[in-house]
């Protein structure tokens, strides 16, 4: 879980071009400055890029904030 | 160095304060081709963030994306793309899908406007005849057109795709009635009607070219209505780049090459005239299809030049001994076997040439040399050269250098022209004066009216030339038309030959009354000439041809303008030179002159009019 959140916070910090941005459980798109609906696609690729997954346009729809994003990556990481 | 590795580094210097040195090294990094698909865009999206920061000269050019698909992800890719191709650009985006609102709107100055359509109403599902949709989507483009040339920008105009072959299938999508037919039909439309001088950015062949699986993506268009994968929007962004060139600086113009391991395999120095590999291996045959491929690009006017380090007299006898050679001598316009650093030979081959260093494309073997090249000398551009020569074709034509919106006659004689400029060259050494010099050329000149025939070559002139230009006002057909049209305005066309050959139409001059039809003033617009015909006395025979027949319609002086850029240094005195009196300077950096037919004494030229003995 802190594992991913580390390699999350890391791909937040590239796509939204800030180096000291911190990311939480709770945060959400109203957060952090640039997230709208261009960034999240970035997003959204560059964090599929990073654990090499593929995320299914609904569950993306779905989430709500950081931690959905957390517990929908440790799922699809276990699936083999 | 990878991207993640620029990135980086980009960050430091910018956190250090160093914004400038911070966009440099990502711009060279750009070059190197450092960013692939999936970088590029964010390579692209820090350039933007700090684009105020931009280095004030050149003037950065400007790009307006207007498109019926989503073209946010095209405007960071695009802006990466031009950058590492060594140009400052902002681009900037329409809304989705409100191009004609967009175009009707420009307010601040479009350089470029790129028209993005998409497939939605052309192939939705409705009940129009197919004859209906395509003229619904012609409309619809001459309309963007029309305002795009009423805003003063080029065009690039991106065609249409049949992205999947729908319902039909493979077999039958082609017929009447299919989807890919329609598609074809449609773009063959755009086609004709496209306006002069705009390019053309055929998607059905760029898709191709990546192949459509990987080219689009379906769950992209269904987020975002942008239909393409990230592999597709950064070779799409890298035909974009080529086409925004072709309609301002115009494509490159010389092709320079290195001998061992790049036109044979094998060192000359070392295996002889007749060792070095070609034809007969499979690495022989590339090398052969690579001359081959090369010999085309002569033929079509790219200007071929040698930069190799050889002993001249090894290097020459390959051409001249080895029958498998495909290449002759007599294709390059300049020959430098030499062991001095290339950078300064090339630097030497484009004062011989006569033709700027950002015309210049590079293509070597040694990575050593290439990474000398991209150091040394930021304007040329360096094609990424596979170890295996099997690759050497296609990383040429991937580069797109030389993708342009129309060859012409006078490109195909380009080469020919080159030649013989180095014969004049000798000439000249030979000669005791110029004047005499210039007399032993026997030169003469064919001054018309500018008339539809000329349209083409004019209005490549016009978009093109970049030395000999006094105001560099890259003017659409229409716009000269509209020109013509004017009273009692005066264009005017030269054409020069001599005793080794014809060199065509190479001056332009356009000029029309300020304001009032009857005025006594004949205000210069534009007045450009090719540099292959600069020092020959051609300004100076134009101008007596224009200040006659200025006199014939009443006028009493004529008005010029000289307007500064990077590359017309060479005409910032010209109307000095011919005896104007220097006006104001203008606010925006431009400076008048005017010059009093009453008291004009026709100027000494050393050419003839055609069909005078």
């Amino acid at each position: 879980m802190d594992d991913i959140i580390g390699r999350l916070q890391n791909v937040f910090r590239d796509v939204f071009d800030s180096e000291d941005l911190v990311i939480g459980l709770q945060t959400t798109a109203a957060d952090v400055e640039g997230w709208d609906s261009i960034n999240h696609v970035n997003l959204v690729l560059a964090v599929e890029r990073e654990f090499k997954v593929r995320l299914s346009s609904s569950a993306i729809a779905r989430l709500k904030n950081v931690g959905d994003l957390v517990t929908l990556l440790g799922t699809a990481a276990r699936k083999p | 160095m990878n991207a993640a590795e620029s990135l980086a580094r980009f960050k430091k210097l910018r956190a250090a304060g160093e914004i400038a040195s911070a966009l440099d090294s990502l711009q060279q990094d750009l070059r190197r081709g450092v960013f692939d698909a999936d970088t590029l865009d964010q390579a692209g999206r820090l350039l933007i963030r700090h684009s105020e920061s931009f280095p004030p000269e050149p003037r950065a050019l400007s790009v307006l994306l207007a498109g019926q698909f989503t073209t946010s992800w095209l405007v960071g890719a695009l802006t990466a793309v031009a950058w590492g191709r060594g140009k400052a650009t902002l681009v900037r985006e329409g809304g989705y899908d409100n191009v004609i609102q967009d175009l009707a709107a420009v307010a601040s100055p479009v350089d470029v406007v790129v028209l993005a359509p998409w497939t939605q109403r052309f192939l939705g599902r409705d009940d129009r005849p197919a004859e209906r949709r395509i003229e619904d989507e012609l409309s619809f483009l001459r309309r963007a057109w029309e305002l795009t040339a009423r805003a003063g920008a080029a065009l690039v105009q991106i065609g249409y795709d049949w992205e999947r072959p729908g319902p039909l299938g493979y077999c039958l999508s082609g017929l009447a009635g299919g989807r890919v037919d329609a598609v074809r039909e449609l773009n063959e439309q755009v086609r004709r009607e496209l306006p002069k001088g705009a390019y053309f950015v055929d998607l059905e062949l760029v898709a191709g070219e990546v192949g459509r699986a990987a080219f689009y993506d379906a769950r992209s268009y269904h987020w975002t209505k942008q239909p393409f994968s990230r592999v597709g929007v950064a070779r799409l962004c890298e035909h974009l780049w080529a086409g925004v060139r072709a309609v301002t600086t115009g494509p490159k113009k010389v092709l320079v090459l290195d001998l061992d391991n790049t036109l044979w395999g094998g060192v000359v120095g070392e295996v002889g005239a007749m060792g070095v590999e070609l034809g007969e291996t499979a690495d022989g045959e590339a090398f052969c299809a690579f001359q081959r491929e090369i010999a085309g690009l002569a033929e079509r006017g790219i200007v071929l030049a040698v930069c190799s380090k050889n002993n001249p007299a090894d290097a020459r006898e390959v051409f001249e001994k080895n029958p498998q050679m495909i290449l002759k001598m007599a294709d390059f316009a300049a020959f430098e076997a030499t062991w001095d650093p290339k950078p300064e030979v090339i630097g030497r081959i484009a004062r011989s040439l006569r033709l700027g260093l950002d015309s210049f494309v590079f293509f070597d073997d040694s990575p050593a040399e290439r990474e000398h090249v991209l150091q040394s000398l930021p304007d040329v551009e360096v094609v990424d050269v596979p170890g295996d020569p099997a690759g050497y074709v296609g990383a040429l034509q991937a580069g797109l250098w030389f993708e342009a919106v129309g060859v012409t006659q006078a490109d195909r004689m380009r080469k020919e022209q080159y030649r013989q400029e180095e014969q004049r060259r000798e000439l000249e050494q030979g000669s005791v004066s110029v004047q005499s010099y210039l007399e032993s050329l026997q030169m003469v000149a064919d001054v018309r009216l500018l008339d539809e025939p000329d349209m083409d070559r004019a209005v490549q002139l016009l978009g093109k030339t970049n030395q000999f230009n006094l105001t560099t006002r890259r003017h659409t057909a229409e716009i000269v038309r509209s020109m013509l049209a004017a009273p009692r305005s005066v264009a005017l066309t030269l054409r020069l030959a001599d005793r080794f050959g014809d060199a065509g139409l190479v001056s332009l001059v356009l000029a029309m009354p300020p304001g009032e039809a009857n005025s006594t003033i004949l205000r210069i617009d534009t007045w450009l000439m090719s540099c292959r015909v600069i020092g020959r006395t051609v300004e100076d025979y134009l101008l007596n041809q224009l200040v006659e027949r200025a006199r014939t319609l009443d006028y009493r002086s004529l008005q010029g303008e000289y307007i500064p850029t990077a590359k017309n240094q060479l005409v910032a005195d010209l109307y000095d030179r011919l005896g104007f009196a220097r006006g104001a300077d203008r606010p925006d950096g431009g400076r008048e002159y005017v010059l009093d037919l009453s008291r004009y004494v026709a100027r000494p030229s050393s050419i003839k009019p055609v069909n005078s003995s």
